[in-house]
């Protein structure tokens, strides 16, 4: 009976809270701001450059005028810290990778809560439950909306089907299928690097942790860092062991604007990179034939794929949040989020991926086929888990970067190499 | 003619004071642009000993610990590792620079074809912006995709690991700053060579002197004060390397490339704990300020 009632009074609080919300929307006006100034801190990536494309029509339909500051990835975090540490009102909107930094900026009180925004101040059309409800759970603490999600991506396997049959090898359906693969092929083919992903010590934990999570592994367990536990020690030895025995020389300094050159030159059959390189894989048309694209095949723990998008949000110092979060909500509003698609972002927002224009622009190459199905597995079954889920998650990233590392140029044993990570992960576990 | 005479004629109490009125105008006109420059200074600097006694948390906590960071950076391996590969990094750097820059400048004393054309394509390197040189050097010593193993392997030589390799980034980097840098040693040491009075040379080779006895007791002997400014115009650049670092091997492979600046601005900026970076980067400006005072005294020591 209690139950029931309970129900009852759920079912009636939604409806009112909906009817509440229409009326809201219904009196929202796009021009409330008109005449005023809003600066967005931007970082030079592939997302902000399509979005800052329409910039000139947020201007027009709010009248709001928009100051973009725009730098590259880290000296965005850079002139952030700067910002942010002197409680600067300089930056308004700042874009954000909750995966990364999101506990942190959090914990330091940089991101103004977004929910009562969400709540009060949305446009009829803008969908918010049409969001990914993972990338909006990943980007709240504490019960706050720290962004909105821009995209989604995570790492994929790129994949040579001409080398593969010239080899005589399958599509590989596990991660002991991949190590297979490249094994036959750098037999096959000596000119060939049979598997590349990142090496680079800052930028791998955001391949390795896919490899971790299949391969069931963990890098937290009680409270104590875990790299030395079988799966995890398991984890650290594949990665590494495919970049040391198949990689290319000198990949302890490869990120993704190595991969994807070496990849899109036809240097190499297996590509483990992010999502969102399809376009610079793509550049150029040479691969656009002869490619496949598949998330990570299966581990011990079947396919846990790393799915973490870019956020947008607005500064705890901004002196006009609602004017900013009429920017934010613009960018990641539906009407935005399916132009930017077409132009290979992919869509933090179901409605999108399933919108006509979309569809057409997917179906024209079998590839964009295979990376629309690789995308609905990441939102499906994703974890933002890169690195470790502390506070001090960037510091984290070193120590595990340090370990693969040492493991690919042989400067350690396996045992020695999670043993000593895992004591500096502790310390700083154990950091408040 | 009149002027002059009255000025001659005027008292040395007028005088006196209108010397005095005019130092107290000077001060007056000058004093707040010197406020301000010594405020530019000033205030970074004690601002940044300031946050060297807090320490952050992650979450930007401050908290006043002392000395209690300069406690940290004596028992921090990281630091004594980042302060041997910025001393191994600034001794390779300044001893190929200055071997090249002098032997470049002599190269260019003599010539006589086409100086200008010669002197400007020489500025070209060190005129390059850091991040350009940085991403140019990345491509060419791409192990699988650069030109510096493509012109090994087509001279049957082995091909390198360059940054990526532990033992060779070190060498490596320090050669991309000797490509860039080089030329401008040379153009410091060309100036010094214009002003060497021609007199001792022609004493020289009245007395039959050969060309390698010349330069090793005339030429080098008097080149060695501007041998000594260039000296001093590196070391503060190569004691606090970054840029081509961060574009090229961001500390790597491993730590191998870890200079005190790199460490510095990855726990300020990074790691967010400002309090301990500024005190690793008022060590270093300490070391780079008693490298330049000894050379300044260097300097003082062979001037002639």
């Amino acid at each position: 009976m209690r139950g029931k009632a309970l129900a009852a009074q759920l079912m009636l609080s939604v409806i009112v809270a909906g009817t509440a919300g229409s009326a809201r929307a219904a009196d929202f006006n796009w021009k409330k701001f008109q005449g005023k100034t809003v600066t967005f801190l931007a970082n030079n990536n592939p997302i902000s450059a399509a979005l800052l494309t329409h910039k000139a029509d947020f201007e027009k339909l709010t009248g709001i005028t928009l100051k973009v500051d725009g730098y590259q990835e880290q000296q965005m975090r850079q002139r952030l810290v700067t910002v942010m540490n002197a409680h600067s009102d300089e930056v308004d909107v700042f874009m954000t990778l909750p995966s990364r930094e999101g506990a942190q900026f959090a914990a330091a009180g940089w991101y103004a809560d977004l929910t009562p925004l969400t709540r009060n101040e949305v446009a009829p059309d803008y969908d918010y439950a049409g969001l990914s409800q993972a990338l909006l759970k990943a980007a709240t603490y504490d019960g706050k909306l720290t962004s909105m999600p821009m995209n989604i991506e995570g790492p994929v396997l790129y994949y040579r089907t001409d080398i593969f049959k010239k080899c005589g090898v399958d599509a590989p359906k596990t991660i002991a299928d991949v190590e297979a693969a490249a094994k036959k092929i750098k037999a096959c083919d000596s000119s060939i690097t049979p598997f590349v992903s990142r090496g680079l010590k800052p930028a791998l934990p955001y391949t390795f942790s896919n490899f971790l999570h299949n391969m069931g592994g963990n890098y937290m367990v009680n409270g104590k860092s875990a790299l030395c536990s079988p799966k995890d020690k398991a984890a650290l030895e594949t990665y590494s062991g495919l970049l040391r025995d198949y990689g290319p020389p000198g990949v302890v300094n490869y990120s993704f604007p190595q991969i994807s050159a070496l990849y899109r030159a036809g240097r190499a059959a297996m590509d483990f990179e992010a999502s969102n390189e399809l376009r610079t894989v793509m550049e150029g048309g040479d691969r656009l034939k002869d490619t496949a694209l598949i998330p990570l095949p299966a581990g011990d723990a079947g396919q846990v794929p790393t799915a973490i998008g870019w956020g947008i949000a607005v500064s705890a110092n901004s002196k006009q949040p609602d004017a900013a979060w009429y920017f934010v909500q613009w960018a990641t509003s539906p009407a935005v989020q399916k132009l930017l698609a077409v132009e290979g972002i992919a869509p933090p927002r179901s409605s999108v991926a399933s919108d006509p224009a979309y569809r057409k622009w997917i179906e024209e190459q079998p590839v964009r086929k295979q990376w629309q199905a690789a995308l609905d597995v990441l939102a499906a079954k994703g974890s933002s888990e890169v690195g470790y889920p502390i506070v001090a998650n960037p510091e984290s990233r070193e120590f595990i970067g340090q370990a693969v590392q040492a493991l690919i140029l042989k400067q350690k044993s396996v045992d020695q190499a999670c043993a000593d990570a895992d004591k500096q992960l502790d310390a700083l576990i154990a950091k408040k | 003619m009149a002027s002059s005479l009255e000025r001659t004629d005027m008292p040395d109490a007028a005088a006196t004071l209108t010397e005095d009125r005019q130092t107290v105008e000077l001060t007056a006109l000058s004093a707040p642009a010197v406020a301000f420059t010594v405020g530019m200074i000033a205030f970074p600097v004690v601002y940044t000993i300031w946050l060297s006694f807090q320490s952050f948390s992650s979450t930007g906590q401050q908290s006043f610990v002392g000395l209690g960071n300069y406690a940290k950076l004596v028992s921090d391996n990281e630091f004594w590792h980042g302060l041997w590969v910025t001393v191994a990094l600034y001794v390779l750097s300044l001893v190929l620079q200055l071997f090249f820059g002098v032997w470049l400048a002599l190269v260019l004393f003599r010539a006589k074809r086409l100086p200008g054309i010669v002197r400007s394509l020489l500025i070209s390197p060190f005129m390059m912006p850091p991040v350009v040189a940085g991403m140019m050097w990345l491509v060419i010593l791409d192990p699988s995709l650069g030109a510096a193993n493509y012109i090994l392997t087509s001279l049957h030589l082995p091909p390198s690991d360059w940054l990526a390799s532990p033992t060779w980034v070190i060498p490596t980097v320090a050669l991309i700053d000797t490509w860039q840098w080089t030329p401008y040693v040379a153009l410091i040491v060309l100036g010094g060579l214009q002003s060497l009075p021609p007199s001792v040379y022609e004493a020289a080779q009245i007395d039959g002197a050969s060309s390698f006895k010349t330069f090793q007791r005339i030429t080098l002997p008097l080149l060695l004060p501007t041998v000594v400014t260039a000296t001093i115009l590196r070391s503060v650049d190569l004691l606090r390397f970054f840029d081509i670092i961060y574009i090229t091997t961001q500390g790597g492979p491993g730590n191998a490339s870890n200079t005190l600046n790199i460490y510095g601005f990855r726990v300020g900026f990074e790691f967010f704990n400002i309090g301990y970076a500024s005190a690793l980067m008022l060590t270093l400006t300490a070391i780079v300020l008693g490298v330049v005072l000894a050379f300044n005294r260097l300097r003082g020591a062979v001037a002639w």
